[in-house]
């Protein structure tokens, strides 16, 4: 388990409600109204944790019939306190976590369900938003200039700023036969 | 007869508003943080709505149909992004944000519902 994956764990797991879910959990699978009722809140607010705790990775789901059933990921609840406290965390490694939490805080602040809500007014974050959008693009391959507008329309309306600065930052090049992604 | 309309109404939002405070002392206390959240969410609304109803008295003028149109039409017309929201969000499955969303949209259903009883029992 990284350090991140640990925190995120940890903070999943200091609330009550949840961790009555869970307890609940460990002596049976459970649906969402099983759940409500057992504990005395509405089904909507046991979803909401059950998704908290997916996302945390220590409940998964699996379909029975007509019920969503939820059960405990037991083999996340096997690793001791003590294991996670002694892997070894080199400083490149916290470094490289470091930048991809501040990469997702980005995507999370500027899309909404894979569409940019706003183009970046920083320059850094810009690239982060481009570079996300870039990966909608095959490598070794040529694209017509309306196949690209077509491609960062599903992203954001504003296509022409995007594409223009995806080729400034060097996402993409352009010759008289069309755009292609640039490899890193 | 309008100031008593507006000041039951204002009596009501500080009530609710009062009413999520406790709870989320209460909630605060038994650790479940997020649902304080919920809390604060729905004093957020009643509150945003006690200034709303400040505001119709102000443009309406003494007129109660104005004070009412005002009010009404701000009740329809700011929870509209509330259920885009929620709709998206139900699309994508998300159930953090879905419950954030019905949240707001059951707390603005309850006042829509205590400002008409207010408003036309009144009368």
């Amino acid at each position: 388990m990284t350090e991140a994956e640990a925190i995120r764990l940890f903070k999943c797991l200091s609330d009550k409600s949840r961790l009555q879910i869970l307890k609940s959990l460990a002596i049976e699978d459970m649906y969402v109204e099983r759940l409500a009722e057992r504990l005395g809140i509405t089904a909507p607010t046991v979803s909401f944790h059950l998704k908290k705790l997916a996302d945390a990775g220590a409940v998964s789901s699996y379909k029975s019939q007509y019920y969503m059933m939820y059960s405990l990921k037991k083999d996340i609840f096997e690793t001791s306190i003590l294991e996670i406290l002694q892997e070894e965390s080199d400083e490149a490694e916290v470094q490289a976590q470091r930048d991809a939490e501040y990469r997702q805080k980005v995507v999370d602040a500027f899309f909404e369900y894979g569409r940019l809500k706003a183009i970046p007014t920083q320059r850094k974050k810009e690239r982060i938003v481009l570079e996300v959008i870039a990966q909608a693009f095959e490598y070794d391959r040529t694209y017509t200039e309306r196949e690209v507008n077509i491609i960062i329309a599903d992203f954001h309306d504003d296509f022409c700023t995007i594409r223009r600065d995806m080729v400034g930052e060097q996402l993409l090049d352009r010759d008289a036969k069309g755009y292609w992604r640039i490899k890193p | 007869m309008i100031e008593q309309k507006v000041s039951k109404l204002n009596s009501y939002f500080e009530e609710q508003i009062a009413m999520c405070n406790q709870r989320n002392k209460k909630l605060l206390d038994d650790e479940r943080t997020d649902e304080v959240a919920f809390e604060k969410v729905k004093a957020n609304v009643y509150d945003i709505f006690r200034t709303i109803l400040s505001v119709a008295v102000k443009t309406g003028k003494g007129d109660p149909d104005a004070v009412r149109r005002f009010f009404v039409q701000k009740t329809e017309q700011i929870p509209s992004s509330w259920v885009t929201a929620y709709d998206k969000a139900k699309q994508h499955n998300d159930a953090v944000k879905m419950r954030l969303e019905q949240i707001k949209l059951d707390t603005i259903g309850e006042i829509k519902e205590n400002f008409a009883k207010t408003w036309e029992g009144a009368e």
